[in-house]
């Protein structure tokens, strides 16, 4: 219940800020940035798909802690099973679960804040949310892999989550700092928002934001790479240093 | 038996909060890596907020919040804001994590143990969590004096302090509820969580009160946050308050007594039903 409904009402005062700013709903300083000079949507829909980013972030180095926590941790990695099917199960269960607490919030969205969206929308912000998920889970299977090493990594990922909220357009738009924009080019969340919120919020065809879909891809296939090598390393270095049991 | 303490007792009771404190401030700085992590942190967390800001802006200034308080520069307006809220993250995680932290460790037992009320470890923590947000705020306030070059009223200093004093008081007995419920709830995030993001809400943080629905303003008019928060930016700032500044400074104490007492029994109630249930140790 927490993280179907606590993202959006985090957006709240953003609203009243943006209120106190700007008298209204819309500011044309953000327009020339962010294309809409509707801001509340344009934070709304960054509160949405940041789920995704929560999950990634605390649930896989989560579930890895947790599973040292109990003492099945040893039983899962000594196990036959290979260990991307082990990170990919864990993976399935956090983004199945996400995506219910997405689904409630756009529903909160929708009829709370009276955001639209059209049915022919659904099926390509889908298919970005997919290719968002994929390569936030590579990024969460570096940290499972960074926390059998650091066992307790919950400190390292809430500030990666803080400089996630910084360098990407989840509450506004990255051209407002030289330094956000140039940073923002690496985090898969920028291209996954720039494409949702053209389709959601600005009505653009898919076909004028396959470049960003296109970058998203690549990201995640190297997202991916790089966190399964990261978690093998890791792994293979706990396991010689018989640190796998420590909690 | 007395109502308060003896002079005698109370001096005990101060060793005590002074030994939790100390005790703290040594776990803490045996990991510097966290330690530093932890003290930029809340700077990094302020920046969205400014940043939003500035994107609606298109710069640092807005008319329609000077017509609404007198403040144009919405940068400072919201980092003031933003930054004196951090004392509520130390009633609400510092304080109301405390005994949750030792139930983890597994030395809640031997604390409750000891021969001083229990109230006393909180107000230790308390105590702790207090001194980590003041240097965190002055770190704070150098960076942003860096970075954007905020202005502030140095004549201000000293009623902002009492005021933030003040608005301690009130966030001790947040603390101390919170910290009550964690050992009912066990996982009592989800307590700190909720009521740190509704007071967030409630509170003119990065607004005026004005711009909150009727509803939200009555609500905002009983927590202490919405009288610090527009008193510290009035002395620091000269933000125009929607209230006499005699009314900030007896609402902070009536609402401060209230926060404590509630805190005080809730903790209280608490403590004796998990004794009585045997489930203190729990984890």
């Amino acid at each position: 219940m927490f993280w179907a409904i606590f993202p959006i009402l985090w957006v709240i005062p953003f609203i009243f800020q943006g209120e106190a700013l700007v008298g209204g709903m819309n500011s044309p300083e953000f327009g020339e940035l962010a294309g809409t000079e509707r801001f509340v949507p344009f934070v709304l829909i960054g509160a949405i798909v940041s789920t995704y980013l929560f999950s990634s972030l605390y649930g896989m180095g989560g579930s890895i802690r947790m599973e040292s926590y109990w003492g099945t941790l040893e039983y899962i990695l000594g196990s036959p099973a290979r260990k991307i099917s082990v990170l990919m199960g864990k993976a399935l269960s956090e983004s199945i679960s996400s995506t219910l607490f997405v689904a409630t919030q756009m529903v909160i969205c929708i009829f709370g804040f009276g955001l639209t969206l059209a049915v022919g929308k659904i099926l390509p912000i889908l298919l970005t949310m997919l290719l968002l998920v994929a390569g936030l889970y590579g990024m969460a299977i570096a940290l499972a892999g960074v926390t059998l090493q650091i066992k307790e990594s919950r400190s390292l990922v809430h500030t990666i989550e803080y400089l996630f909220y910084l360098f990407s357009p989840i509450r506004y738009p990255v051209g407002i700092h030289p330094l956000i924009a140039s940073v923002s080019v690496i985090i898969p969340l920028t291209y996954a928002l720039i494409a949702i919120r053209g389709v959601w919020l600005l009505n653009q065809p898919i076909n004028a934001l396959w470049r960003n879909i296109g970058i998203l891809a690549v990201l995640d296939v190297v997202f991916i790479a790089f966190g399964y090598s990261i978690f093998y390393f890791m792994e293979k270095k706990v396991r010689k240093s018989g640190a796998v049991s420590q909690y | 038996m007395a109502l308060f303490p003896s002079t005698d007792r109370m001096k005990r009771y101060m060793r005590a909060m002074n030994a939790e404190n100390m005790k703290e401030w040594k776990i803490e700085l045996t990991y510097r890596v966290d330690f530093i992590r932890g003290m930029l942190e809340p700077l990094i967390f302020v920046f969205p907020y400014v940043l939003f800001a500035m994107s609606l802006m298109g710069g640092r200034t807005s008319s329609v919040l000077e017509e609404l308080t007198g403040v144009s520069d919405g940068v400072t307006y919201t980092i003031i804001g933003y930054i004196f809220m951090g004392f509520l993250n130390t009633a609400v995680w510092g304080m109301g994590f405390a005994l949750r932290k030792e139930q983890w460790y597994g030395t809640l037992e031997s604390i409750f143990v000891m021969p001083v009320p229990r109230w006393v470890y909180v107000m230790g923590m308390a105590l702790h969590s207090t001194v980590h947000q003041g240097i965190i705020l002055f770190f704070q306030i150098a960076v942003v004096y860096v970075l954007f070059g905020v202005i502030l009223n140095v004549q201000g200093v000293l009623p902002v302090l009492i005021l933030v004093a003040l608005m301690l008081i009130s966030l001790v007995g947040l603390g101390l509820m919170v910290s009550g419920l964690a050992l009912i709830f066990k996982e009592g995030w989800i307590v700190s969580e909720v009521l740190y993001s509704l007071i967030t809400i409630v509170t003119p943080i990065a607004y005026p009160l004005a711009v909150l629905p009727p509803l939200l303003q009555k609500l905002s008019k009983a927590m202490p946050t919405t009288y610090a928060i527009t008193g510290i930016r009035h002395f620091l700032i000269a933000e125009n308050m929607e209230f006499p500044l005699w009314d900030a400074y007896s609402r902070l104490i009536v609402i401060g007594v209230c926060w404590v007492i509630m805190g005080l029994v809730i903790f209280h109630i608490v403590d004796r039903r998990v004794r009585r249930e045997g489930t203190l140790a729990e984890y």
